[in-house]
């Protein structure tokens, strides 16, 4: 102690290390060397010192921390059961948490692959009379919102589609992206090699163009870079295009396609035949300054204007933009959003399952901490200590975290369907972002441990009491504390359950739904022929005919038909109906219903039913009268109480007569209510590509074989893709929801087990250390049955407690689900039943081995032990 | 002699080395080092010191001296065994690379 009051007062202003190792010693030289020369008082002299002390301070508690994270690395390896049950927990929950947050973090966060690509936005069209919003737009409505609008520095008209690319040898199946100029001046690409499509290559009369894919180009040309200037045969009908430029590696138009080639496309002209007489994707690059919500107001404003100018057409028609990331998301952004709320969820209770075992454990070490303030350590100095162990504890299992989701990602990539928009999907890694991420989370539960860590201690290192380790009894503040937790565990876990169990009653509620077709043993496939060598329509339908005779002779083949759009693959394609006997009031635009064509066979194929009048046949050819087939819902809407067949509609300038009434079916997805659609003949307007509908008698893929030579018997250039039964197809409708299901159930199997955990240690202990008054108990005659009952009461107050809390949380996290589930209430009582049942059980059997330990308690041993 | 590089700083190495011929004031220490141009706050010192102590390589306490007649408070410092054994280790440690190197000129001469 410094011998000057000066002095003394500094060093009660230092910590404690640094005022014993550092400040006293150095005062006391300065005190007696201040003697030997005769000085007087050495106030400078001492400040000095201090600060000096200060200076040296963050070297010092670096120091200090290091040598404790040594001993507490050494206490870990001397506790293994600890440190494994601990490690692996916090591993699994932090890596699970990094596994999902790297997908969030590839979809979410990561910039897209364009320069400023947040001024980038697509444009979409909504209809007000069905509510359909479509990601493409009309030509006549894309002509004029080009025109008149100020709010876009570039906007550019886009197709995708798949092509062929033909080599010396063989043809490749490619995937294509066909844009206006103004598409690749709005991504502002930089060419990998040569250069970029410009507007000089969409003007009329120029020698067609083509950019390669950089992937494309090294697969298919081995990435020569003489490709470039040379020209290559390229199309379904092949046109010989040359080769200007190669884009750079990684690019892709839109986002989750694979971009193979690139072609320019001319802008569009107002179509004759009427505004909506075509349609096309729009992007668009705002104007630096203008803000989306400003951008959508003008486009507002302009569909409005159109609105006024073409009622008859644009009646309902409304325009808006949305970023790039939003409309690529799509759909998806919830459900990341969800699955990293869930993941976090199974977190908490990990750190909850990790902080009880640090607090039982810290119970254990009173005395050590005891004898460590009996020796003279600080507050600061045992503070730093847990933390310094809850540091190598963390650091340990954030290691294992990071190992478990290096596995886990892929892992996870890999459920996601292909159906599934993920833009991003092979860009998902452990970036410098995810291991911040991880790092962060790490960081956080260090926190938490250290204060969890010193729960335990508080009260008897304050005392500075050494405490007989036969005389422990654990504190009211440490059982609640503790009881808590285990509180917050099933709560949590009650919310995961109930999630998954909403979920899996959704998904049960999906597969039960009635689509109106059957899928069972039917087979689907895409053709195309080149439309060259079929001009007319005659020729054309001769080649359906030849094909719907040559598959339906198969062996196994009872039906086949042909339609341009598969049901459950999302198409959302409209046709205005309009009653021609009494046709929609001048200046008003006709509603809108969904449009098929499909041939004869294709109900047949999908045993969509015939309500009323007939099917499509051979009758109803190129040279034939028009006529259509509508669903139940259109004559229900559109003829109430009368006989719809017989009828005509308004198409156009021609009439077409409804020939056929048949059931509604769910069109884009299982979730879709079911829909008002309109059909339109294939044999009447035979395609040069679309998709036949099999059904077979047996399984539908085993007549592959046969089909293939069969169809290339009729037109050895036919090229066949997505060749899947019609289940899968179905299946892969439902895999969203069904990868929700998947992931929130093994959550929450995972949640249950770390709670089953939680319960079970904390009753385990609760036994160990009531283990005198239980003694007693059975000394003063309680029987077995009695003392079991005391301790399962126990168990299940806690286990109430955290059901209730639970329930009450799930009621209200429920609403979050809502977009996943399909026919089920968020709040649906028969699962949060179910949830609250399965936890209430697997709790007690939780408790029922601790119990039964407590009924063996010999008291004549507990009661003599010190 | 040990092959693998001495565990102590060339200046831990310096304190124990002073402190092989027996206990000193902390203070003394300080001067001899920078009697040799090796300075050191005091503070920074004792933060060497107090380092050396919890690496168990020296054992230090408080004594009371008379400085004209007046009772002051002195930190003293003796070597531990773990501290005797690694400065001899790290003395011998470097006179055989000093000594080899000797015999390397001799021998390129």
């Amino acid at each position: 102690m410094p011998s000057t009051r000066l002095g003394r007062a500094l060093s009660s202003l230092l910590p404690r290390a640094l005022r014993r190792d550092l400040f006293e010693p150095a005062v006391h030289d300065l005190e007696a060397e201040q003697l030997r020369q005769g000085r007087g008082p050495v106030s400078f002299g001492i400040l000095v010192l201090f600060l000096e002390c200060w200076r040296l301070a963050p070297v010092e508690v670096l120091s200090m921390f290091r040598n404790d994270l040594r001993h507490a690395f050494r206490l870990l390896f001397r506790d293994p059961a600890f440190t494994v049950t601990a490690v692996l927990t916090l591993a699994l929950g932090v890596g699970a948490n990094v596994a999902v947050f790297a997908v969030v973090n590839a979809v979410l966060l990561r910039p897209l692959p364009y320069a400023d690509a947040d001024h980038l936005v697509i444009l979409k069209h909504r209809d007000r009379g069905t509510g359909i919003t479509k990601e493409f737009i009309a030509v006549g409505d894309f002509v004029d919102l080009h025109a008149r609008q100020e709010a876009f520095e570039s906007i550019a008209a886009y197709d995708t589609f798949r092509t062929v690319v033909y080599g010396p040898d063989e043809a490749t199946d490619a995937s294509a992206c066909s844009a206006t100029p103004g598409l690749i001046a709005a991504l502002r690409m930089q060419p990998f090699a040569g250069r970029n499509i410009d507007a000089n290559d969409a003007a009329p009369n120029t020698p067609p163009v083509v950019m390669l894919g950089y992937d494309f180009w090294q697969k298919r040309f081995g990435g020569d870079p003489k490709v470039v200037g040379r020209s290559i045969k390229i199309g379904v009908t092949p046109v010989m295009r040359q080769v200007i430029g190669i884009a750079p590696p990684g690019f892709r138009f839109p986002a989750g396609a694979v971009t193979d080639v690139i072609f320019s496309k001319s802008a569009p002209v107002a179509p004759a035949g009427g505004r909506k007489n075509g349609w096309v994707f729009a992007a668009a690059r705002l104007k630096p300054g203008v803000a989306l919500a400003s951008a959508n107001v003008q486009l507002s404003a302009l569909a409005q204007q159109m609105e006024k100018e073409h009622p008859s057409e644009n009646q309902g028609s409304e325009y808006f933009a949305v970023t790039l990331r939003d409309a690529w998301i799509g759909d998806t952004r919830p459900a990341l959003l969800l699955l990293l709320g869930a993941v976090g969820l199974v977190l908490l209770i990990a750190c909850a399952n990790v902080a009880n075992l640090l607090v039982a454990r810290s119970l254990g070490r009173r005395q050590e901490m005891s004898v460590r303030v009996a020796l003279g350590a600080g507050r600061r100095q045992i503070a730093m200590q847990l933390l310094a162990e809850s540091t190598a504890l963390a650091s340990v299992a954030g290691v294992a975290a990071v190992a478990c989701a290096y596995w886990a990602t892929p892992a996870l990539v890999s459920l996601v369907p292909t159906s599934v928009n993920l833009a991003a999907a092979g860009d998902i890694r452990l970036d410098r972002t995810v291991l911040m991420f991880a790092a962060g989370i790490t960081l956080l539960t260090t926190v938490t441990f250290s204060l969890f860590s010193g729960l335990g201690l508080r009260r008897d290192n304050t005392a500075g009491r050494l405490v007989s380790p036969g005389r422990v009894s654990t504190g009211v503040a440490v059982r609640r504390a503790t009881s808590a937790l285990v509180i917050v565990e099933i709560a949590l876990a009650i919310v995961l359950l109930s999630g998954a169990g909403l979920v899996l009653q959704s998904f049960s509620n999906l597969l039960s739904t009635d689509p109106g077709f059957t899928s069972d043993r039917v087979l689907t496939l895409a053709f195309a022929v080149p439309p060259d060598r079929y001009r007319d329509g005659g020729a054309r339908l001769a080649l359906h005919q030849r094909v719907y005779e040559a598959v339906g002779a198969l062996p196994g083949v009872e039906h086949v038909g042909a339609a341009a759009v598969t049901p459950l693959t999302g198409n959302n394609w409209t046709v205005p109906f309009d009653r021609a006997d009494k046709p929609t009031p001048a200046g008003q635009r006709p509603p809108d219903v969904g449009w098929q064509s499909a041939s004869g066979g294709y109900f047949r194929a999908m045993r969509i039913p015939l309500l009323d009048g007939r099917y499509f046949g051979s009758e109803d050819g190129p040279a034939a009268p028009p006529v259509v087939i509508i669903s139940e819902a259109v004559a229900g809407r559109f003829f109430k109480g009368e006989r719809a067949v017989g009828h005509k509609v308004r198409l156009g300038s021609d009439l077409a007569e409804i020939v056929g009434v048949v059931g509604d079916i769910r069109r884009a997805a299982l979730t879709d209510a079911p829909r008002a659609d309109m059909y339109f003949p294939m044999e009447h307007a035979p395609s040069t590509a679309g998709g036949l509908f099999i059904r077979t008698a047996g399984a539908p893929t085993a007549i592959v074989p046969e089909l293939r030579t069969a169809l290339r018997a009729i037109e050895p250039a036919i090229t066949l893709r997505s060749v899947r039964p019609m289940d899968e197809i179905v299946r892969e409708s439902v895999q969203v929801t069904h990868l929700a299901l998947w992931l929130l159930g093994l959550f929450a199997a995972t949640a249950l087990v770390l709670a089953a955990i939680g319960i079970y240690g904390v009753m385990s202990y609760a036994v160990r250390q009531r283990a005198r008054e239980i003694g007693t108990r059975v000394a003063l005659g309680a029987t077995p049955s009695s003392i079991l009952w005391l301790v399962l009461g126990q168990g299940a107050r806690v286990a109430l407690a955290g059901t209730a809390i639970g329930l009450l949380t799930a009621l209200a996290a429920g609403r979050l689900l809502s977009g996943l589930l399909f026919s089920t209430a968020p709040g649906d009582p028969v699962v949060l039943s179910a949830a609250a049942g399965v936890l209430l059980a697997t709790a007690l059997v939780a408790c029922y081995v601790p119990a039964r330990r407590a009924t063996r308690v010999d008291p004549v041993s507990t009661l003599s032990a010190r | 002699m040990s092959k693998r590089l001495p565990r102590l700083t060339h200046l831990q190495f310096l304190v124990l080395g002073l402190l092989q011929k027996g206990e000193q004031p902390g203070r003394t220490i300080r001067d001899t080092l920078a009697a040799h141009g090796v300075n050191r706050t005091a503070p920074a010192f004792y933060q060497l010191m107090a380092r050396l102590e919890r690496d168990g390589l020296v054992a230090g306490w408080y004594e009371q001296i008379t400085v004209k007649d007046q009772t002051v408070t002195e930190r003293r410092y003796r070597a531990r065994p773990q501290g005797e054994r690694l400065w001899t280790e790290a003395r011998d440690f470097y006179t055989a690379i000093a000594s080899r190197g000797v015999q390397a000129r001799w021998s390129d001469a």
